[in-house]
């Protein structure tokens, strides 16, 4: 099958998918008992102020009515508006999925970059010291609660170290950012030639990056040696080294063969790490779409909440596209019709 | 490259990359004359009558009051709001008709805002008619003053002179316009982004300001901060702090470690645990102001086994409510004698009623046909941080009243939801409002009214109560409204709709060099007041 065959085969599934996705975060946010009138009209309102708000937003209609007026909407663009800021909800999402995508870009990057070379390495040089030892730190990576993490961290480099910026968001306060292009600081910085703007976003960056990187490593160095000791058993591989052929050409044949399972991994821990993103921003006054989300399910801002499962879903589909294709790039022979 | 030195490389360039950091991040040091807050939101509307998360904190400081409260100082010497004196702020003066329902106000001259232009009374008549027309929290404190709530009722009379035509005569208006909303705009500039689908500019108003207030927004970066700076027309004293930062950080012990590093100045809402260990930093202030309003727990009179007055005696006499203040506020709160706080003129005072008599508790429920005890279900949310202490400290105090509590958890919209008037369906539930406005009829309005009461959410609909507040809230002899006030609040405690816990001390923490804090009922400094020492 074609690449683009594939994606247009991938597209064609995504629709249902949605739709379903919308039809179900729509329903069990509206079948959960809460009243998007009273949390709008707030505690203090009177019965007829209720009753007005209920008329203006559709509630008063009937539930599949309500759900295809939304879903109308929802196919031109228009995911609705947050009652906690009364702004449109993709306009929200728009501007707060780069910041998410960029911590876990870089969190998600560093724990890889980590991840992999210590997983290949535990796997050969399995029981013996370094394994043993990483294992140990890789069990402390999964056992650690996130919001814990962030905060022995914050305490531990900013409180008494001081050597990381306080957890006042994505730049300093004294530094008055470029206009926004990427809503990437960093990037922005660099279009803009702005050093201060560049050096401060990259300060902030440090501690939720390597907090997200020691989450994101822990489960990475325990399926990369879990590969890798697969690939080493294998019968290629001895008969590899009954050929005599070095370790380090060894070591090749263990990484490239261990590559495909290791990235298709690394792909559903992507979507699987929003949830500490979440944690993340919230500690780090990140302002990014994991907080953002968070917040409306705590306040049950319905809207948000569906915008923010819909983009949730949309961007696993697409991470699992991509990564399908980074497979093909690696290894031509993957069949793209699985 | 061999694994092991891959390894060695990652790890050192991750350390260096630490320090790099470490080495540009000096942590940054404000200019003296800004003042940074740790929030919890950035606002999410600046319109007072949406009030949304961060709204009050924020349009406080850019809207003023028609009148305000005159100062005192308490037994420490300490500045307080005087309750019983009104004075003038946005108005210069006012007189009251011989029925009390024509209210006119001269108002104060040369009151301009930061574009520079001078409030007048048409920027009053469009300000009131926006908060009829939106049917929120303005059009609420109209209502309860006996404004006529329509278009018309704020008449301009001349450039300088507005009248007010209300349905009676109100014991409550001068001490409402105290508040923020219905705010008074600068009508020129908001008039400049009506359009005829939103004639009164709701949607510039969300995210902008138009007051003669201290301050105005000056940038807001939704979920990031919003910055306020000091309006240079102010009609009052200069403020210290030229520019204000109302930067978000949304969780507590964040907002923690910042105030205790010296990176914010006020960290906002923090929890009874969170002061009490901020109280051993010398680096930082934490101060308690006396609350307003009961942190209580609430029993539903129409549903069983709350619809028996005997019941919610009995659980009142079941609880111990120094154990509650100690355990639950660390020691930081008053007992609640009523719904209204004893520094509001009219509050009762004396003996709390209802002592800790668990024999009483017992025989009061044996009467009520429950000789063994009950089971019931508690219900809390996360809208107060003292909400989960509170049940659990319940659990164990009733228990020796063979009374079985059973704790469970609501989120906080759930309950904002299901304790709404016009739902009401909780039994037992724990819950926190109180007047914004510190008077007590207003505060009875609010909680104890059987129809128009839109904080009574426990069903109780008492004649001679709702009687009492009528008359109070037409009664200009404000010896007969507190009277009335004191009559209808001893047939409430008889009544026992609350379990009636504790005033929460409000607490405070920031840098000890801030000077100049001073409660309001809103719960939120007026950054105009505070100055570093």
């Amino acid at each position: 099958m074609s690449v683009s065959r594939f994606l247009l085969r991938r597209l064609l599934l995504v629709v249902p998918l949605l739709v379903f996705i919308a039809f179900f975060t729509f329903m069990l946010t509206r079948l959960g008992g809460q009243d998007a009138a009273v949390l709008i009209s707030g505690p203090n309102s009177t019965a007829e102020e209720l009753d007005m708000i209920r008329a203006e937003l559709g509630l008063d209609q009937p539930l599949l009515t309500q759900f295809w007026i939304y879903f109308s909407n929802a196919v031109q663009g228009d995911l609705g508006i947050s009652w906690i800021n009364n702004r449109p909800v993709l306009t929200d999402l728009l501007v707060r999925l780069p910041v998410t995508l960029e911590l876990l870009f870089w969190g998600v990057g560093l724990g890889a970059l980590i991840g992999i070379p210590v997983g290949l390495r535990a796997a050969r040089d399995h029981n013996k010291r370094f394994d043993q030892i990483v294992r140990f730190f890789s069990l402390l990576g999964f056992s650690i609660p996130t919001y814990f993490l962030g905060l022995v961290m914050i305490l531990v480099f900013f409180f008494y170290l001081g050597w990381s910026p306080p957890a006042l968001g994505r730049i300093s306060l004294m530094v008055s950012p470029p206009p926004s292009v990427t809503y990437s600081y960093l990037i922005d910085g660099i279009i803009a030639a702005r050093w201060d703007v560049v050096q401060s976003a990259f300060s902030q960056l440090i501690l939720p990056v390597i907090a997200m990187a020691i989450v994101a490593s822990a489960p990475i160095i325990k399926q990369t040696r879990a590969i890798a000791m697969d690939v080493l058993a294998s019968e290629y591989v001895r008969t590899s080294e009954a050929a005599g052929l070095s370790r380090r050409v060894i070591q090749k044949i263990v990484a490239r063969n261990s590559m495909t399972p290791i990235i298709t991994f690394i792909g559903t821990e992507l979507t699987a790490l929003i949830g500490t993103a979440s944690v993340l921003e919230f500690i780090f006054a990140w302002g990014g779409m994991g907080q953002y989300g968070l917040q409306a399910i705590i306040h049950g801002d319905f809207a948000a909440v569906q915008g923010y499962v819909l983009a949730l879903a949309l961007f696993s589909v697409l991470v699992f596209v991509i990564i399908d294709l980074v497979v093909v790039l690696i290894e031509p022979r993957a069949d793209l019709t699985a | 490259m061999q694994l092991s030195k891959l390894t060695g490389v990652l790890a050192t360039s991750a350390a260096a990359g630490l320090l790099l950091a470490a080495a540009g991040a000096a942590p940054a040091v404000a200019k003296d004359n800004t003042l940074i807050i740790g929030a919890v939101f950035t606002p999410e509307s600046l319109d007072g009558d949406i009030n949304l998360p961060g709204t009050q904190n924020t349009v406080v400081q850019t809207y003023e009051g028609i009148t305000r409260y005159g100062r005192t100082k308490n037994s420490q010497g300490e500045e307080i709001l005087d309750s019983a004196v009104i004075l003038p702020h946005l108005a210069e003066s006012w007189s009251t008709s011989p029925d009390g329902k024509e209210v006119t106000f001269k108002l104060r001259r040369g009151v301009k805002g930061p574009s520079g232009n001078e409030m007048s009374a048409d920027d009053w008549v469009w300000s009131w008619n926006k908060s009829f027309a939106q049917k929120r929290t303005g059009n609420f404190i109209a209502r309860v003053s006996n404004v006529t709530t329509k278009a018309g009722s704020v008449e301009k009379i001349d450039d300088y002179t507005v009248k007010f035509h209300l349905d009676g005569p109100s014991s409550i208006l001068l001490k409402a316009l105290t508040l923020y909303t219905p705010s008074i705009y600068d009508s020129k500039i908001t008039k400049d982004h009506a359009t005829s689908d939103d004639p009164f500019a709701t949607k510039w108003i969300l995210k902008n300001t138009a007051g003669f207030g201290a301050y105005h927004m000056s940038e807001l970066k939704p979920g990031e901060q919003a910055i306020f700076t000091a309006n240079p027309n102010y009609f009052g004293d200069k403020p210290y702090f030229d520019r204000v930062v109302y930067r978000m950080v949304p969780s507590g012990a964040s907002r923690l470690t910042l105030l205790r590093a010296g990176q914010v100045h006020i960290a906002e809402n923090m929890t009874s645990q969170q002061l009490k260990e901020l109280k051993k930093d010398p680096k930082v202030k934490v101060r308690f102001f006396p609350g307003r309003s009961v942190a209580a727990v609430r029993m539903n009179s129409k549903i069983k086994p709350f619809d028996d007055v005997r019941v919610r005696q009995a659980f009142n006499f079941a609880t111990n409510k120094k154990t509650v203040i100690d355990t639950v506020f660390l020691g930081e709160g008053e007992p609640a004698r009523s719904f209204v706080a004893t520094f509001i003129d009219g509050g009762l005072s004396g003996a709390a009623p209802y002592p800790y008599n668990p024999a009483k508790a017992k025989a009061l429920l044996a009467e009520a046909g429950y000789p063994n005890g009950l089971d019931v279900d508690l219900n809390y949310s996360d809208i107060n941080a003292w909400e989960e202490p509170m049940a659990i400290q319940m659990q164990n105090i009733l228990k020796a009243s063979n009374i079985r509590v059973t704790p469970k958890r609501l989120t906080g919209s759930d309950m904002r939801a299901r304790s709404h008037i016009k739902v009401q369906d909780i039994p037992f539930f724990t819950y926190e409002d109180g007047p914004i406005v510190l008077d007590s009829v207003y505060a009875a309005y609010l909680i104890a009214h059987g129809t128009g009461g839109v904080s009574n959410r426990t069903n109780l609909n008492v004649p001679r109560i709702n009687e009492l507040i009528d008359l109070a809230r037409v009664e200009l002899d404000q010896n007969k409204a507190l009277a009335m006030m004191d009559e209808l609040q001893k047939i409430w405690v008889e009544e026992a709709p609350w379990i009636l816990t504790t005033f929460r001390a409000i607490g405070e923490a920031y840098t000890p060099k801030l000077k100049g804090f001073v409660s309001y009922p809103d719960n939120h400094e007026r950054w105009s007041d505070l100055r570093f020492d």
